[in-house]
Order: C-alpha cells, then structure tokens, then sequence
C-alpha cells in the first residue's frame, strides 16, 4: 500500500527537490488540516512557493534581515559559554535546581551535516541519557525525525534539556518579547505548534527504544528576551492540548493515499524544472490542475500557507464566502457563495429544505437592509 | 455579528463596493486629532524606527531613529515624540468648567492611528518609557517618563468601548462601512481605503491588488516590509553607522539624509491616506449620543491630569486582583452602553441587533392602556399592557427590561410574554416607567393601536461593585511575595536596559 503511495506523491511532486515540513508548513497543518490542495502540497514535499509564483500569486513571506539578525544573535547569547546565561535563567527564573550540567552540541558530526547522520547521532546520545549512563543535561540541536504520512521530515529544535524534573524538555528561544510576563498570544502559538512538533518527534524516538511517552513533557520551556533588554527570561507553556491535536491531525495525514486515490492518474504539480531550475510547465496548464483539486481557502491561510494567494484569487472568483472569514461565513451555513446569499435573500432562488430556516432570516434580514435604504438587496 | 451585517458583507463582495453598516459615526472625531504613525523595526523588541507626527496634514513631523539599536537615539527619539505629544496635551489641560467636584477639562485629546498595530506600538512605547528614571546613572530627559505615563494612560482608556481618546482609524472605518473582505485583511489601511474610496481611475480590484504591494502602498506599519528593509534599510543604516565609526561629518550627515528619505518615502503615503480616511470619516454625521460619551473622556482625562499635576506614579506592570475586577466591571458596563446607544441613536444599528434577535419593532395590534396594579407598597400605579406584532426572529425571554427608542425618554418596560404564530410573532410588553407621576399616563407615553415601536434591552444601571480595602485583601487574592509585584515601581528602575549598544 505504502509503495504506490509513495511513487504517486513523488510524481505528483515531479522534478523539482523534496521539501521537508518545516515551521510554517506545520502551523498550515494545525489551522487548516482540511485543506486538500495544502495537504497533497506539502505530503508531496511539492515547493509551494515556486508553484504560487508561477500562477501568478508570488507568497508575501519575506523576512527582514533585521529580524533574522536579532533572533540568531539573541540563540548565539543565549547559548554562549554552554549556555551560561540559559542556566542562570533556569535556575532563577523557573526556580529549577538542575543537577551538574553537561552540554552537548548536535549541530554537526564530525564536520558531517547532513540530516540522517545527525539524525543517528542524535538518537545514540538521547537514547544513552534516557538510559542514564549519559553526560548531557542539554542538547544543542538535535536532529530529530517525524515520519508524516510515512516520510521523514527532519525537525531541529533549538534545544532539548534532560532531567529537569526527570524528562526531557523542549526549549524554544525566539526573539520576540516577553513584557511584564506576557508575550504576543499567537507569537507563543506559533512557537508552541512548532515545539509540538518536536515533543512527538522525540516521543517518536525513544518510543522505539521502548521508552514510554512520558520520558518527554508536555510543557515547553520558553526563552525569550525580558520586556525591553536582550538578556533573556524564561516561561514554561503547557502544549498538551496542542500536542493533542496535531497528533491527530499527524495521524490523519497518515490517510494522504484516501487523498491521491482519487486523483486522475496523470494530474502533477511538476514545474518541469530546465537544468537553470526554471520552469518550463505553461502556468495556465499549472493553474488548471490545481484547480482541479479541493481548496479550503480561510483568510488566515494568509498568515501561513504559499498557496495562499492564489486560493483567495480562486474563492473571489467563485464569489465564495470562504473570502469573507469565518465570522461571516458562520452566519450561513450550509451555504457556500454570495449569489446563493443574495439569490435566497432576495427570494429569486427556492430554499432547499435545510436552507429554510436560512431562507426566512435572511429574507428577514434583507427586508430590513431595504428599509433602511434602497440597496437592491431585497426582493 | 448578525445575519444583517454578514449579509452587508456579502452585498459588499457581490457589489465590489463598500456598504454602509451605520448610520452615524458613534466616534467623536476631535477638530484637531494628533496623527501618529509609528514604525518599529522588525524583530526588536519594540525599537522605534521612526514616527510621523502632528494636527494636520500639512504639518506632519518626521522623527527618524538612525541606528535603532542605539538606546542614546531611542531615548532621543522619545524626547523628541514627547515633547510633540505632550505639547498637543498639554493645550486641551487649559479650559476648564464648572466648580470643585464637578470642575473638568472642556476638551480631550485625540490620538489617531493607522491600525490595531499602532495602538500595540503605543503601548510598548508607553511601558518602555514610563518608568525611566530623570536622574542617577541613565537619566532621560523628563519629557520621557511624561510620555510614558500618559500613553499608558491614552492606551489603558481606549479599551473602554465608546471611548475616544485613542483609536485606530482602521477601526473606525470599518466600524461605519462593510467591505467584501475580510476582518483580516480590514485591519491593512489601504485595503480598507481601496474599497471605500479607491484612487481616481482605479477599480476596488486594482486598488487593492495596490494595496497589497509594498512597491505601491507601504504597510501602514508598526512593521516595514521585509523586502524594504533588505533592499534599502539595511545598507543605509550600514552607511550611517560606517559614517559615524569614521566620525567623518559630512558623510553621517548625508547617511543621515539618506535615511530620513527612504523613511519618509515609506511613511508617506500612509501619511496622506489617514488624512484622507479622517476627512472622509468626518463626512459621516456623528451619533448624538457620542456627546455623552465625550463627557466620560473628559472626566477620566480631568482626573488623570489632575493626578499627574500632583506628582503621579508611573501605572503598575500588573493590575492588583481587586484593581482588575474593578476594571474588568467598568469595561463589560461601558460595553453593553456603547452598545445599547448605538442601537438607540441608529436606525441600522438597531435593524442589526433586530436581525440577531436581541431587539424587535413592529406595530402595536392589542393594547390595554387603562391596566392598573397594586404595587407591594400598596398603591395603584398604571402598568399598561400592549401587544407589539413582529415578524423579527426574537430570541428575549420573559422579565427581559426594555427600553425604546422610538418612544419618549425614560419609557421602560418589560416583556410579560412571546408568542409565536406561523412566521410572526407577538409580544406582550408591560410599561414600567416614563408615564409621570399621575395615576394617568401621560399623553403619548404609552404606545397607542396601530403605532409602531421598537424595543431593545435595558443596559440598567448597575451599582459599582465594593470590594475591600487592600489591606483586607483575602490571601487567595493578595499579590505573591515577588520581586516586583509590591510596589508600583520596580526597584531596578534605572538600571533596566532598553536595548544594548550594539
């Protein structure tokens, strides 16, 4: 089953270079798994980016030079010394009293970085500490491994501490700040989806070595700097209902053949990338296979999602609610386009029978726009 | 938000036209609004990068951060906004009426912004500065700690629904116009604009594919776009600081130049089109009772400027427990009066909450306005019983207390019962109040056959709830031992960094 799965999702992918979940496509993953077109994209390793860019709708995710200087300075200072001032913030700030603290640094082996070595070194030094007869107490990337709907996707989180109360803790360290205790709620969001990620990437690890869920915590440790200075502070996060639920939502990928059965056998997302890595595929063919597969535009697909352009040019032009957000859209379910708001509203189209309800309050509705002033909107 | 105004939306979209979703502006717009349009750089903790200040369109100030990791230039940036907004400030703390209690401020300040994202930006600034220290080791010019007290102050107010004192204009706009958009992308200035009024010549599709583009339209900040900061920010700070690590001055005044530039090339155009979203929002007749509204901004500013003229202390990081939950009433109690005088003063704010069930109106088909009772006190007060039919989906229950705007002031009553048949509905209110005092109701105070009335929920008046002394503060809710959570301001004041050096 798993074989010809695989093969329709690298010819779905085509020529171009496998991309790994990262980051973004993971926080695409958690607020929006029911996207099929997202969900083909990403299990095929396709690159969203260049496919957007040559139907027209280039992503806007540029990062500025600023913000990645001051995030990997901030990771540098953190870390300096074996992470000298990180400890001080554990033990100060988190009150924890960690036992002698050995570091150990995964970013490379033996001058080797490629994923699957770092992958296997990783796994001997978290395997020989989880079995106590290891030195380290913190792990500086570690290369970790999450097979998402059978493939592996290679996760680096920023550190991973053991013993701290006996298990293993993700830390993440992001720049963004925490004043007076609270920092941008959907900032956290986004940095506890990713440390979810990470929690059952481990979990993932040590479970077939036979070590139980419970060796990893479902808290993260969160370091960021403190209100306005660079020096850092530390908060723990509770991810347990966020691991939940990307672990079903992992779970459900799992099904992405259910997904590609029911494609035509021939359709790609190919670019048919020249030897320059331009592509040569006619975006108007590009677009009409993408069109042909199930989208779940949102708004907030914007935040996160390549695609997401391109869906919102595909949801105006079908003049679906999707382009007006949830809030709206909640108003009239069961209904999925303005001319079917407008056609009901104005009684010009017959309800059907679970659109009755709706019918009446929006011809009540549109009565009272019409009073109000003349906008056509009523029958 | 209701059927009526999803459906406004959805109108919008099929129209490619904004559509009005009020018919006032329940906002006060002062005759001479400060505009601040700050830019943070990205990534920083709040590290200002420039602002746009002033009254008017013509008279804007650029202040611009050359080096914003540099705490010197921030500090120097933050005079240089204080001393502009407390100078705008400090002319509406001159006119005062009335005598002891009840004397106040005749006017307010307004400070309008882009976006919910200036507003955030304020806030940082206002913590940022608040609690700067004027003397010892890292003294600030005294305008700063100023500054900071009253943004938080500013920031701090504008969370109470209906107040004006601090808005962002996005907000404004999109509180009076619905776009075929979403909430989303509402909040991007030029988006909004391109569906309300669109550049001449330009389609709402072309001005917002503009919008979109930082080439054309530059985001409306806190942030700048990335592309900018790579393409033209970075090497020009990089000129500025090579400029002045060679202490050559022409060169750092002409790096100095340069940036002032590129900036003001950003911040512009957002400039120009707040402005413009201001003239367009004035056109807008505001809702009477927004006047009452400005009273309650005129007491709370009255009363922050009279304990700033006493020697005030910088706001606490955290609310106490009991500070909180004196905080949390006041803002649920503005909320549900804001709401409830927009549907009063406005015919399509009403239709809206009737659209939702939470209001009704429709023509009074029973009515027994001789009905007398006997109160617990033993005398006989007139409680006229009308029955009002309806076709609005109403969602009150019985007991529910109403008040009408269509009916004369301090007429109340209360829903007896709710009947539906077929697709009507009836509703039997009894009339509680606004009769005068005679045995027999006034004329015209008691909704007649045939009359059309319209009925919403009583807010009411709540008592403000007591809560004890803070030194009777049970434990549950009395503040940990902690470093900082005791007094007001924390100890390490002065020595808290604001950004390093480098």
């Amino acid at each position: 089953m798993k074989a010809p799965v695989d093969g329709r999702l690298a010819a779905l992918r085509g020529s171009g270079k496998r991309l790994d979940y990262n980051a973004r496509s993971l926080a695409a993953l958690e607020n929006n798994p029911r996207c099929t077109l997202r969900a083909l994209l990403d299990a095929s390793g396709s690159n969203k980016a260049a496919i957007a860019a040559h139907v027209g709708h280039p992503p806007a995710f540029g990062q500025s030079v600023f913000a990645i200087t001051r995030g990997n300075a901030f990771e540098a200072m953190v870390k300096d010394n074996g992470c000298a001032e990180l400890l001080r913030v554990l033990r100060e700030t988190l009150e924890l009293t960690l036992p002698e603290v050995a570091y150990e640094d995964l970013n490379d082996v033996g001058g080797n970085g490629r994923s699957d070595k770092r992958y296997e070194r990783t796994e001997e030094v978290l395997l020989r500490a989880a079995r106590g007869d290891g030195e380290g107490t913190l792990f500086d990337h570690p290369m970790l491994r999450l097979l998402i709907g059978g493939h592996p996707a290679y996760l680096e989180p920023d550190l991973v501490a053991f013993r701290i109360d006996g298990r293993f803790h993700v830390m993440e360290i992001k720049s963004f700040p925490i004043i007076d205790g609270q920092a941008d709620p959907t900032q956290v969001r986004a940095a506890t989806t990713q440390a979810c990620a990470y929690i059952i990437a481990l979990r993932d690890l040590l479970g077939r070595a036979g070590i139980g869920a419970e060796a990893v915590s479902d808290t993260i440790v969160l370091v960021a700097p403190k209100d306005f200075t660079n020096r850092p502070t530390a908060a723990f996060v509770d991810a347990r209902k966020q691991v939940a639920a990307l672990t079903r939502q992992l779970s459900r990928i799992e099904r992405i053949g259910e997904l590609v059965d029911l494609l035509p056998d021939d359709l790609t997302f190919d670019l048919y990338l020249d030897e320059d890595e331009q592509p040569r595929r006619p975006p108007e063919e590009l677009a009409e296979t993408l069109d042909q597969v199930l989208k779940t535009y949102r708004p907030d697909c914007l935040n996160h999602c390549e695609m997401a352009f391109y869906c919102r040019s595909r949801a105006r032009a079908e003049a679906s609610l999707d382009v007006l957000g949830p809030v709206v859209r909640e108003q009239f379910g069961g209904i999925d386009t303005t001319t079917m708001v407008m056609g009901l509203a104005r009684g010009e189209l017959k309800p059907s029978e679970d659109q009755v309800e709706m019918a009446a309050a929006l011809r009540h509705a549109a009565r009272l726009r019409a009073e109000l002033e003349d906008l056509g909107g009523a029958a | 938000m209701s059927t009526l105004s999803a459906l406004a939306h959805v109108q919008a979209m099929e129209s490619m036209r904004a559509v009005p979703l009020t018919e006032f502006r329940h906002r006060r717009l002062s005759s001479r609004p400060l505009v601040i349009i700050p830019l943070a750089m990205a990534g920083e903790a709040g590290a200002p990068l420039a602002a746009m200040v002033g009254t008017a369109r013509r008279n804007g100030t650029l202040l611009v951060v050359a080096q914003p990791r540099n705490r010197d230039q921030r500090f120097a940036f933050a005079a240089g906004l204080g001393r502009i907004v407390m100078e705008y400030i400090n002319s509406f703390r001159q006119d005062r009426s009335g005598e002891g209690e009840r004397s106040r401020y005749t006017d307010t300040p307004q400070i309008l912004v882009p976006n919910p994202g200036g507003v955030r930006t304020l806030a940082d600034l206002g913590r940022m500065c608040r609690f700067r220290a004027t003397t010892g080791p890292y003294a600030v010019p005294e305008v700063v700690p100023e500054l900071g007290m009253w943004l938080t102050f500013l920031v701090d107010r504008a969370e109470q629904a209906g107040s004006s004192v601090l808005l962002p204009v996005t907000g404004m706009l999109a509180e009076h116009w619905a776009t075929g958009q979403s909430t989303l992308e509402n909040q991007n200035l030029a988006s909004l604009m391109a569906w309300i009024a669109p550049p001449p010549g330009l389609s709402v599709e072309q001005a917002m594919a503009d919008a979109e583009n930082p080439d054309v339209c530059p985001p409306a900040g806190p942030s700048t776009s990335p592309e900018f900061d790579n393409r033209d920010l970075a090497p020009a700070i990089r000129n500025f600081d090579e400029a002045s690590a060679l202490g050559d001055p022409q060169a750092l005044a002409d790096a100095e130049s340069d940036l002032r530039e590129l900036i003001a090339g950003q911040i512009q155009p957002t400039w120009r089109m707040v402005w413009q979203a201001i003239s367009l929002l004035r056109s807008v007749p505001e809702a009477p009772r927004a006047a009452k509204r400005f009273e309650s901004d005129c007491r709370a500013f009255t009363a922050y400027s009279d304990y700033q003229d006493t020697g005030a202390l910088p706001q606490r990081k955290r609310d106490t427990a009991i500070g909180a939950a004196r905080r949390l009433g006041q803002l649920e109690h503005a909320l549900a009066e804001f709401e409830a005088d927009m549907a009063f003063d406005d015919r399509f704010v009403l239709a809206d909450r009737r659209s939702a069930g939470e209001a009704f109106a429709g023509t009074v088909v029973e009515a027994e306005p001789g009905r007398m009772v006997t109160t617990d006190k033993n005398s006989r007060v007139p409680r006229p019983l009308v029955t009002v039919l309806t076709e609005d989906p109403l969602r009150l229950a019985a007991d529910t207390k109403l008040i009408s705007p269509s009916m004369p002031t301090g007429h109340k009553a209360k829903v007896v019962s709710v009947r539906r048949v077929g697709g009507t509905t009836r509703v039997t209110v009894e009339i509680t109040g606004g009769m005068g005092r005679a045995r027999v109701p006034k004329q015209g105070t008691v909704p007649e056959l045939g009359q059309y009335v319209a009925y919403l929920p009583d807010p009411g008046w709540r008592p403000s709830p007591q809560f004890p002394a803070s030194d009777a503060t049970p434990w549950t809710h009395s503040a940990p031992d902690g470093n900082d959570t005791e007094s007001a301001v924390p100890e390490n004041t002065a020595a808290e960094e604001w950004g390093n050096e480098d």
